[in-house]
């Protein structure tokens, strides 16, 4: 493991992208690592994508170039897959399998690849990869929101960051609004035991 | 008040840029803030919004950024200690009152935060508003992490009560949306002393005479800044002997570290650390480059300090080679350009061939065509109703004078609703100088808030000059696109009793337009109607076309719809409604189409369109 990690975080506004990396990276910080990050979110609202970073370990740029992601976060499979140039040599990727379809798509003029293509091309570029079912887990948790919370609870489970699953509880409990704590700590429950069947 | 913002000293929170310099003119001791809204700097007067009540200060969202500026000033030439915000075009609307309050100077003390936008992230232009410190001759302040935008800020402020200039704190779109940790200085019991006005009009009112003698007093004030930036601790050089120097500022010292962090070059190369970049510090300069045989500069944007230093050597006879900008002989365009945003990789790629002869050059990634994502009107947004009904009467006839809002959304196909658009309110200004030498028919568009912001001036002159144009007004009752921040003519409900509501169809009737109607936004049949005998008539007309954001309705006004729509009969019918209004809640799967009730905010728009679509219930989720 790097001591300095590079993770790049990706999806579509409305989807909470930025409200999961805001999380993740004041848990890291809590957990008393070097933290910088950085999203671009000019029209985020209106269905475009969003895409933000987190640097741990002593970076101090808030962004991050092709070829330098330690870690892709990847909130749809889409935006997964759009993102795979960032990837960095034997870098990971977790993902969802679910699509939010752009609006070329709904209206019927473009085609979404399959889910398993986009799982073979980042097979194609690493052996570290995890799909997860967000919406589902999410369900299974409470709400589908909190499908995020899963993916970044695979994210810890997986042993590539500094901190594990239980600094990330720690900062569901302190960041959240309360209502939506528990809902949460179930999801990133289902995230780190869904862990298993992938890395 | 209990806020993260408030926290003691000794506290370390991870912030947003745009919080850090809260933050920074808090512990400043900031008596008042005007400012308008615009992507990145935003978030700095909404953060203050979101404190007010602790009663430090004076928040103000102004009308314009050359009302916002002069407010500002206004109040500290009463003495306060001011903070004005906008994003780096706002500059230019403030540009007449600046370039003359660095001659009469501000008591009080006045910083202003130009945020840039390079790469355009949500802007119409990447211009370069360090150009500012040198025209209006302002002291300038750079920082480039969230630590150093607090730091920089309380800087700024204790400068520009000292020295009475007005201060520029200069960031880019990276600085103000990156987060970081930020360690937290002392809070003041109160805010700074507000200073008693001393009158002294062969001071602050610069006729002629007074404003020759003005000039030199403000380049002996920019002298003492200069002696200040020689020394600042903004201002430093590590690194140890080498050859290879390289002066960075704003951002791209976080790459440069970066860069030289991942490759180990941090013994190959000595740094000047730029960050109170203006006036320029000649003698620690001088003393750099003598140091060094080569200097790379690293700046976003035009290369400033790369013809500085030119200059400097030039004057001084130091023997150094001077890299920045631009390629060399055949090639045309280097790693490093007057052209969006620096990197990792572009300042890896400048520094490789100096440090590292074997160091491989990063080479393109050939990304993948996937269907895209571009930026759309939400569902239920009162703008495509607008731009649908408009469309259908006038079509390819008319031209359509665009401005900065949600609404330049509406450039897309199958809407097309904007065929020129330069900034904040020219829509008709502009709109009315195409349709005198066009001989076409013009409609422009605007905002309320963009209306406010000067538009108003336009309409007045297109009434006075007698242009001919349609004027639809987009009132949805909020700034929407910056994050629904107040304007004039927001509801007073809303806006509590700081402010007051301005009815805009009175400002209208005011600015002497005859012909003017008001409309809901949802409502097809009224405006077309309206839009239909507007289109047969001549000289300035206006639709007033109210309906609030549909994110603003939900969220502030806490209005629901109850409606959804669903398609009830598939065919031809559907399919061109689908086609003609695009709203992003409909889908297509072959030729069955259906609307997403998740997404769909219950407009009902498209049953007014169309016989296919029809209204029901929402289920409650």
């Amino acid at each position: 493991m790097s001591a300095r990690l590079r993770i790049y975080l990706t999806g579509v506004g409305g989807q909470g992208t930025l409200t999961a990396t805001t999380l993740l990276s004041r848990t890291l910080l809590d957990q008393g690592l070097d933290v910088v990050s950085g999203e671009i979110h000019g029209m985020a609202q209106r269905g475009g994508v969003v895409e933000s970073t987190i640097l741990v370990g002593g970076w101090r740029s808030p962004s991050i170039q092709h070829g330098e992601a330690d870690v892709i976060l990847g909130f749809e499979a889409l935006e997964t897959l759009r993102g795979l140039p960032y990837l960095a040599p034997g870098g990971a990727v977790f993902s969802s399998t679910d699509f939010v379809p752009p609006p070329g798509v709904n209206m019927g003029r473009e085609s979404l690849p399959p889910i398993r293509d986009i799982e073979e091309h980042t097979a194609q570029l690493t052996r570290k990869s995890c799909f997860l079912p967000l919406q589902e887990l999410g369900r299974q948790a409470g709400s589908v929101q909190s499908g995020n919370t899963a993916l970044l609870g695979a994210f810890c489970a997986s042993g590539l960051l500094p901190v594990g699953v239980d600094a990330l509880a720690k900062g569901i409990r302190s960041y959240l609004p309360p209502k939506i704590v528990d809902v949460n700590l179930r999801a990133l429950e289902l995230g780190a035991s869904a862990i298993g069947q992938c890395i | 008040m209990n806020h993260p913002l408030l926290a003691p000293e000794g506290a370390r929170q991870l912030l947003l840029g745009n919080e850090a310099i809260v933050r920074g003119a808090l512990e400043a001791g900031v008596n008042m803030v005007t400012c308008y809204p615009g992507t990145p700097s935003s978030e700095v007067p909404d953060n203050f919004r979101r404190i007010a009540a602790c009663g430090r200060f004076r928040l103000e969202y102004s009308v314009n950024e050359k009302v916002a500026l002069e407010v500002a000033a206004g109040a500290a030439l009463a003495g306060a200690l001011c903070l004005v915000t906008m994003k780096h075009v706002g500059v230019n609307v403030a540009a007449d009152p600046l370039l003359t309050m660095t001659y009469t100077g501000l008591p009080g003390g006045l910083v202003l935060l130009s945020a840039d936008d390079p790469g355009c992230h949500s802007s119409q232009n990447e211009q370069d508003n360090r150009n500012y410190a040198r025209f209006a001759s302002m002291p300038c302040f750079e920082p480039a992490s969230a630590q150093e935008a607090k730091d920089m800020a309380k800087a700024a402020f204790i400068l520009a009560r000292e020295s009475q200039q007005p201060v520029l704190l200069r960031t880019t779109t990276r600085v103000n949306h990156l987060r970081g940790p930020v360690l937290f200085g002392p809070l003041p019991e109160t805010p700074a002393p507000v200073l008693p006005f001393v009158r002294d009009p062969r001071r602050f009112v610069p006729v002629p005479a007074v404003a020759r003698i003005r000039h030199r007093a403000l380049a002996a004030k920019l002298e003492a800044v200069r002696e200040q930036a020689e020394t600042s601790p903004f201002n430093s050089v590590s690194g140890g002997e080498a050859e290879v120097g390289i002066v960075a500022s704003g951002i791209s010292r976080a790459y440069l570290h970066d860069v030289l962090l991942a490759e180990g070059w941090q013994d190959k190369v000595r740094v000047f650390d730029f960050g109170l970049t203006w006036p320029l510090p000649e003698k620690a300069l001088d003393r750099f480059m003598c140091s060094v045989k080569t200097v790379l500069v690293l700046e976003e944007g035009e290369g400033l300090v790369e013809r500085d230093l030119r200059a400097l050597a030039q004057e001084r006879s130091i023997p150094v080679s001077i890299m920045g900008k631009g390629g060399s002989g055949e090639c045309t365009e280097g790693p490093l350009s007057i052209f969006g945003e620096y990197s990792t990789l572009a300042v890896r790629d400048a520094l490789a061939p100096l440090v590292d002869k074997n160091a491989a050059l990063s080479c393109g990634v050939n990304c993948l065509e996937l269907p895209q994502r571009p930026p759309n009107l939400c569902p239920g947004c009162a703008h495509r109703s607008v731009f649908f009904a408009v469309r259908k009467l006038f079509g390819d006839e008319a031209f359509y004078s665009s401005d900065i809002g949600c609404y330049t959304l509406g450039l897309l196909p199958p809407l097309a609703a904007a065929d020129f658009l330069f900034c904040m309110g020219s829509s008709i200004s502009a709109g009315s100088g195409f349709a005198r030498a066009g001989g076409r028919p013009v409609v422009a568009f605007i905002g309320d808030s963009t209306f406010f912001h000067s538009g108003l001036t336009g309409l007045v002159n297109a009434v006075f000059n007698r242009h001919n144009l349609l004027v639809v007004i987009l009132d949805n009752g909020t700034t929407a696109m910056t994050g629904h921040q107040p304007n004039p003519g927001v509801a007073q409900e809303v806006l509590g009793d700081t402010s007051r509501h301005l009815d805009i169809e009175s400002v209208v009737r005011g600015c002497g337009v005859e012909r003017v109607a008001s409309v809901r936004g949802y409502n097809q049949k009224a405006m077309q109607q309206l839009l239909l005998e507007m289109k047969a008539e001549d000289g300035v007309r206006v639709l007033i076309v109210e309906e609030p954001c549909v994110l603003y309705a939900r969220r502030t006004l806490k209005k629901v719809r109850t409606q959804r729509a669903y398609v009830e009969e598939q065919g031809q019918d559907a399919l061109s409604c689908l086609e003609s209004l695009a709203c992003p809640a409909f889908r297509r799967v072959g030729s069955e189409i259906s609307v997403d009730t998740e997404l769909c905010a219950g407009c009902m728009v498209c049953m007014q369109l169309s016989t296919s679509f029809k209204a029901r219930k929402r289920e409650e989720s």
